[in-house]
């Protein structure tokens, strides 16, 4: 990556030299809005705050609409950007928060088993991963769904989304369904921005800064596992998390696709995802599928497993499991 | 007609074997992430890898079964059991006072091993050492190490959960493997989870 990044920059930079350029399209735009921005903010800064917000927070608005994509960054950019956001957040809503752009931990590809004897459909699990994912409450985004089934059933389309009583109900049994995180996942070969890949550890995230809202993504996941922001994303700042990682739990805007990340902003730390910590019953397994002493290689190997649609060849990183 | 030798049958069949040859190579190589995972087999160094991996928990013990990495631990008992140590009124002695059963144990309700054959407290407890546990073949087991207890009937559980799929990691998947003991999620009492209405609902899908 970083050596064909740094190809392509030298040869940007000799056909710059070539044509007796100072320098490239993207960089003067952006030096020349650079200075527009700071010029109106002055003007407006001149006669009070006005609609533009303070002049600091319109610079670096400014700013970030002309950064990369988070995968040609340098780290000293990711840094740049991700200061300039802890920063935003702080002038908008008046919250500390601390974001990082932790690269993957290396020999690490995460999977996950969900053992369907075991869940019983408490729901706790979406309630930890709306509350430390900062998903939008006035539309009541969840990125995981539980679905009540009837015995023998194999995918959730026949199960109930809805149900809500107490749980668990006899002679049922519970799915959950969220992003499975395909090896060769549609929804990445779909992207017309190449806003949305597949981490060196497994996991697909999205750069929402570079997401136009297409959602082409959204039609080819075959599991329905990606979200939309019809509206800007609205959580009360003493509920939001405030450990947040670029490409995971950071606000992100109207009109922006989001989904599951498997928390990359715990499990790059080593710990886990919030919905496999906030299982009451032990139904969720995660772990690195490279350790052969991971609980996940257990599963893989002791346990009936399958995986939802698998015929279809997107060779998710998620698997079922009864005891 | 001449027979064929040995050479020129081997040389005649040699495109055939090259094509299925390669046909099994793209097959190998189509494995997707179940290959990857089953050329993986270089333990994974958690220390070293992983920069933030947590220290041990104190409230922890080293349990006595291995599993597939090693040795690992588990969530202690005695200092979350109210009023332990059993033996400040379970000495040698008999309780004296009037309905003390009552009031120190009356929210217990044992509603373990079914109907016809429920288990009664001695089953489980030491009568003659109340700090205690026993076992059906009469060893004295530690109340931090129940799942020595727990492993006489439901050996199978037991095994998924030495092995991982059963019960649960404490907070990181990283690190010194800990997870959480039989009793930190089943009332040892009554061990089957209650009904309960579940914490939040789905919304009808909007695509």
């Amino acid at each position: 990556m970083d050596s064909r990044q740094n190809n392509d920059c030298l040869k940007k930079k000799e056909s710059n030299r070539r044509q007796g350029k100072q320098c490239g399209r993207r960089e003067f735009l952006s030096g020349a809005l650079k200075a527009a921005a700071l010029g109106s903010a002055a003007m407006v800064s001149g006669c009070g705050t006005g609609l533009l917000g303070s002049s600091e927070e319109s610079a670096l608005k400014w700013q970030e609409y002309f950064k990369k994509n988070y995968r040609l960054m340098t780290q000293e950019e990711k840094d740049e950007t991700v200061a300039r956001l802890e920063r935003l957040a702080k002038l908008r809503k008046g919250v500390d928060i601390q974001m990082s752009s932790k690269e993957p931990v290396e020999d690490v590809l995460f999977g996950y088993a969900f053992n369907l004897t075991r869940c019983e459909g408490f729901m706790e699990c979406v309630a930890a991963c709306v509350k430390e994912n900062n998903l939008d409450r006035k539309s009541q985004t969840q990125y995981i769904r539980i679905f009540e089934m009837e015995p023998g059933e194999m995918t959730p389309e026949s199960g109930d989304g809805k149900y809500f009583h107490k749980v668990p109900v006899e002679n049922h049994f519970y799915m959950g369904v969220q992003c499975f995180h395909c090896e060769s996942a549609p929804c990445i070969k779909a992207c017309p921005t190449k806003a949305t890949w597949r981490e060196p550890d497994g996991i697909v995230v999205v750069d929402y800064d570079w997401c136009i809202g297409c959602r082409y993504c959204m039609a080819a996941c075959p599991y329905y596992g990606r979200r939309f922001n019809w509206n800007e994303p609205q959580v009360p700042v003493k509920e939001m998390t405030k450990k947040q990682h670029y490409l995971g739990n950071r606000m992100r805007g109207k009109g922006q696709v989001e989904k599951c990340t498997f928390c990359v902003q715990r499990s790059r730390a080593g710990r886990l995802p919030a919905c496999v910590e906030a299982c009451p019953t032990g139904a969720r397994v995660f772990g690195n599928l490279l350790d052969p002493k991971s609980e996940i290689r257990f599963v893989l190997k002791e346990k009936k497993v399958f995986r939802l649609k698998e015929e279809l060849g997107t060779d998710p990183k998620f698997w079922y499991f009864i005891d | 007609m001449k027979t064929p030798t040995l050479k020129s049958y081997l040389f005649r069949i040699l495109p055939a074997l090259i094509i299925i040859f390669s046909g099994l190579q793209a097959y190998a190589g189509q494995g997707g992430v179940v290959e990857t995972i089953k050329k993986a087999i270089v333990p994974f160094n958690d220390e070293e890898q992983v920069d933030s991996v947590p220290p041990l928990p104190r409230d922890t013990v080293l349990v006595k079964t291995k599993y597939q990495g090693g040795i690992f631990w588990t969530e202690t008992r005695k200092d979350k059991v109210e009023r332990f140590k059993c033996s400040q009124c379970h000495n040698n002695k008999d309780v004296t006072i009037a309905r003390a059963a009552e009031m120190a144990h009356g929210d217990i309700s044992s509603v373990h091993g079914g109907k016809l054959r429920p288990l009664s407290c001695f089953t489980c407890h030491k009568k003659d050492e109340r700090d205690f546990l026993v076992t059906e073949k009469g060893s004295k087991v530690d109340m931090d190490h129940s799942y020595r207890m727990c492993g006489q009937c439901h050996f199978r559980q037991q095994k998924d959960w030495v092995g991982g799929a059963h019960g649960k990691r404490v907070s990181f998947w990283a690190g010194k493997r800990v997870v959480k003991n039989c009793t930190s999620c089943h009332d040892p009492h009554s061990p089957l989870f209650e009904k309960r209405w579940p914490k939040t609902y789905s919304r009808p899908i909007v695509k």
